[in-house]
């Protein structure tokens, strides 16, 4: 009996492994394309990368996220492109001109540009797209872009390509000093219009078209399969403009936004680069020289609600003390070394550093015609800590303190500060509510899910709450509009500066009237001088509190060069070349 | 039989009715919506948008119009991607249906058989050592487990990629999947079978000269395979359609996450397909499980 006992369990164990044995090997079946299922570029010519989960849209006109840019601007290329030195280059363009009045720019087109498939790219490719990517039906989220542009007497964007299909002509309602920022955007990337008007429900539904592997382009690498969640393989495009400093054969994406598993699949050597790790594996892997630092033209930032009713019974100014007031007493340097902790660099404007005055010179910086507030700092707050002022400011507001400069019992602040889930958010919350803490004020930390934050930050349903805003576009206006939503846009206007305003809020018409003053200005020299009185008028009312410039960084293996990554995050992988 | 089927399925379109409305009116009472972002797109975008799904409808006329949709077959593109929902679902569920699979199997063979040795060896060395075994794999949580493994033989012994475009190896996933289920199904089966083994049917066919062997398999397993049957049914439904922590350990594109993230993102589409896939398989693996009783024990009667 016990031989048939032992030989059941054999058989059974055999069975088991059988299964096992069936769990591997065979690539699964949702892979959309015909593609091989065996690599034929060896692995010298493959470059591998995780930047995040899957994307929601490829394409350009509809893509709004960092690393959706980074995978339009390895598949589709513009009139313009980024270089290695953070420059704006020609790239389909081969020439530019530009009209007296800075209003008019015409673009000549390279010869014989070819789409993916082979057929021939032109101007009306150009002029299609942009004209689609304006049109609300497309409901891309970075239309407002193409504001930039005159309408014409049809009120389309005044963009006209010339009858050969060699030439674009756009023409501009007012200057831009960043336009070919603008066309380096992926939003100005060109379409094929047959290739988007062959998806049935391309009228309803615009980005179907590229909604799964096989679909036309005109960059470096073209989508071979994507197994949706899980992996993109990209091949080099034979007909991509540049395609002969092309050194790679495939361009490969894991689609994870889980950072234990980014980082484990780069140390198991299956990535080449990764652009997020765990926070408390950063210490460890900063050592290494494999870690590399890039600026972006971004900021974290917390808000007030200046309709909040923290602020009732205070005049406006007392307001705007209160709030100032909390800009002094934070430790920013101790946030980018301890939570940060990729040298990012504390701020104390909102216009981040390195951002161009859109007059040939950096924003941020004291000269003859302006001085910030913070001469020695260059800005409007110090990067250490000054209790003495605060205090100062909130005996401003009508507050009474002690004589160790601590709140009187009779006149507490409570502030509740609303973040959504995230461990960096949190940890930048406790450091703050501790910051606070040394004059007596109290904190509560509200953490939100992502969709119930913005919904709650958006509607004012906070006192002060974590913002963060990466640039589109280098120039200061940028982050200037955000506060000056076009008519009928809830926009981004978070503090709720000039919406239903209480009594104790800020008057904010005259700011609104000075952005449009702006935006249709002529000389670049007033313009700048008039960004920096928006920027002054901004931080005036406190309702904004920089913390640290953004930056980012991302891990690549030191067999790899080639790569780069422009001030707004776009990684550039069609250059890589791997020793 | 088949009055009893009819009856039961009734019900069960009638489940998958309330469970649909209750979703339908509480997601869209949650705070936030599918086209809230962090740059905010403007009024004249956000207004085609919601018109194009209906949002500006009151949400008892979206109710109708998405169920008359669904009754069509349709169940409408994803308000983040703009893909195909069922196509989405399928595709997703094929990759989760195939791990969970190979994982059930696993746990039923491998469960049936230690349970089986644990209940024929009561109290002796077998018996103790995979009792020990069970309860630490029904205590060790599967992302710990995953995580382990991940760490053995991706990170550490380089026998298995992390992940890999062209060879994904689903060993790792399906031992993290199955190691539960198979835990408990081995506590199930010797707990059953050591009931069984005691009744007089046993003592009966032993003492008419009937093999050990042919009593195990004949008498004893079959009749110790009810409680399992009535495990296995929702342990199936649950393990096919995904985990959301072995998918995300091992970067599989398997339905489990598309729960999570649809409501993440108020993907309202993909809550209510995911919702009415999982309602349809959960209320069809039960009707099956129950149809199986009758199969294994005919004394069950279908009232």
């Amino acid at each position: 009996m016990k031989m048939k006992k032992l030989m059941a369990l054999f058989l059974a164990g055999a069975m088991s492994m059988s299964l096992l044995a069936g769990c591997g090997g065979k690539s699964n079946e949702t892979a959309t394309s015909g593609a091989s299922q065996e690599s034929a570029a060896s692995a010298d010519n493959v470059f591998s990368a995780c930047l995040a989960s899957e994307p929601d849209h490829l394409d350009p006109a509809l893509n709004s996220s960092m690393d959706g840019g980074t995978l339009a601007a390895n598949s589709f290329v513009g009139l313009y492109t980024y270089n290695k030195e953070g420059e704006v280059v020609p790239a389909l363009a081969e020439s530019c001109e530009e009209s007296e009045d800075k209003l008019t720019y015409t673009f000549t087109l390279k010869d014989g540009l070819k789409w993916s498939d082979g057929s021939d790219l032109t101007a009306k490719d150009f002029e299609y797209s942009w004209k689609r990517a304006a049109d609300p039906n497309t409901a891309a989220d970075y239309a407002y872009l193409l504001d930039v542009f005159a309408k014409d007497a049809d009120g389309n964007i005044n963009v006209k390509a010339s009858d050969d299909g060699k030439t674009l002509t756009a023409v501009l309602h007012s200057p831009c000093s960043y336009f070919m920022s603008l066309v380096a955007f992926p939003i100005f990337m060109p379409v094929k219009q047959e290739a988007v008007e062959s998806a049935s429900d391309w009228q309803t539904n615009p980005g179907s078209w590229a909604s799964e592997a096989g679909f036309v382009s005109n960059g470096a690498f073209t989508l071979q399969e994507w197994k949706h969640n899980e992996s993109m393989v990209y091949v080099k495009n034979p007909y991509f403009y540049d395609a002969d400093n092309v050194k790679l054969d495939e361009l490969h994406y894991m689609l994870s936004s889980d950072h234990t598993a980014m980082l484990a699949a780069y140390d198991a050597g299956n990535l080449d680069l990764i652009d997020d790790a765990p926070t408390d594996e950063l210490s460890r892997l900063k050592e290494t020289d494999e870690f590399h630092i890039v600026d972006q033209l971004g900021l974290y930032y917390i808000a007030f609600n200046v309709n909040s009713s923290l602020f009732e019974g205070k005049t406006p100014e007392q307001a705007c003390a209160m709030r100032k007031a909390i800009g002094y007493l934070i430790d920013r340097q101790t946030i980018v070394d301890n939570i940060g902790q990729i040298g990012e660099i504390p701020a104390n404007t909102f216009i981040p550093v390195k951002m161009s005055d859109g007059n040939g010179g950096e924003f941020r910086t004291n000269d003859d015609a302006y001085t910030y507030p913070d001469k020695d700092a260059v800005g409007y707050y110090p990067i250490g800590v000054n209790i003495e002022k605060a205090v100062e400011l909130l005996k401003e507001a009508g507050y009474k303190f002690d004589d160790n400069n601590m709140l009187d019992a009779s006149n507490p602040i409570h502030l509740n500060y609303l973040i959504n889930d995230s461990t960096k958010h949190v940890a930048i919350a406790q450091q703050i509510q501790q910051d606070v803490a040394q004059i007596g004020i109290t904190m509560d930390v509200q953490t939100e899910d992502w969709q119930t934050f913005l919904n709650d930050r958006k509607n004012g349903n906070f006192d002060v709450a974590r913002e963060g805003w990466v640039a589109d576009y280098d120039d200061p206006i940028n982050m200037l509009e955000i506060f000056a939503p076009a008519e009928g846009d809830s926009g981004n206007d978070d503090p709720q500066l000039g919406v239903n305003p209480k009594e104790y809020a800020p008057e904010w018409s005259a700011y609104r009237t000075l952005i449009e003053e702006i935006k249709s200005e002529k000389d670049m020299t007033v313009r700048e001088a008039k960004m920096h009185e928006a920027e002054d008028m901004l931080m005036d009312t406190g309702a904004v509190i920089p913390i640290n410039y953004q930056g980012e960084y991302y891990l690549l293996k030191s067999n790899v060069s080639g790569d780069y990554t422009n001030v707004f995050g776009f990684k550039y992988f069609m250059y890589v070349t791997k020793n | 039989m088949a009055k009893y089927v009819v009856k039961r399925i009734i019900l069960a379109i009638a489940s998958v009715f309330i469970i649909c409305a209750i979703t339908f009116f509480a997601m869209n009472a949650i705070p936030g919506g599918p086209f809230n972002k962090e740059k905010a797109a403007s009024a004249a975008v956000q207004a085609v948008l919601e018109e194009r799904f209906h949002l500006n409808e009151p949400v008892g006329k979206q109710f109708f119009i998405y169920m008359g949709n669904l009754l069509h077959g349709d169940f409408g593109v994803s308000m983040k991607t703009g893909r195909d929902i069922w196509k989405t679902i399928s595709e997703s569920f094929a990759v989760s249906a195939h791990i969970g699979l190979m994982a059930m199997a696993i746990a039923l063979v491998i469960g049936l058989v230690l349970g089986s040795i644990a209940a024929l060896w009561r109290n002796k060395f077998p018996d103790r050592i995979i009792v020990f075994m069970a309860t630490l794999a029904t205590a060790v949580p599967s992302f710990v487990l995953a995580s382990l493994l991940l760490l053995i033989f991706c990170i550490r012994l380089k026998l298995i990629p992390v992940w890999s475009t062209y060879n994904p190896n689903y060993v790792l996933p399906v031992i993290s999947l199955s190691l539960y289920p198979m835990a408990y199904i081995t506590r199930l089966t010797k707990t059953s079978m050591l009931d069984v083994l005691g009744q007089d049917y046993v003592r009966t066919a032993r003492a008419k000269g009937v093999s050990w062997i042919n009593v195990i398999f004949k008498h004893a397993l079959r009749n110790a395979l009810i409680p399992v049957i009535t495990y296995v049914g929702p342990m199936t439904a649950s393990i096919l359609t995904g985990s959301l922590v072995i998918e995300t350990i091992f970067t599989i594109g398997g339905l489990g996450s598309k729960f999570v993230d649809s409501i993440s993102n108020r993907d309202y589409p993909m809550i209510m397909g995911t919702t009415i896939f999982l309602a349809v398989l959960m209320v069809g693996i039960n009707l099956i499980s129950d149809l199986i009783y009758k199969l294994v024990d005919p004394r069950i009667k279908f009232e």
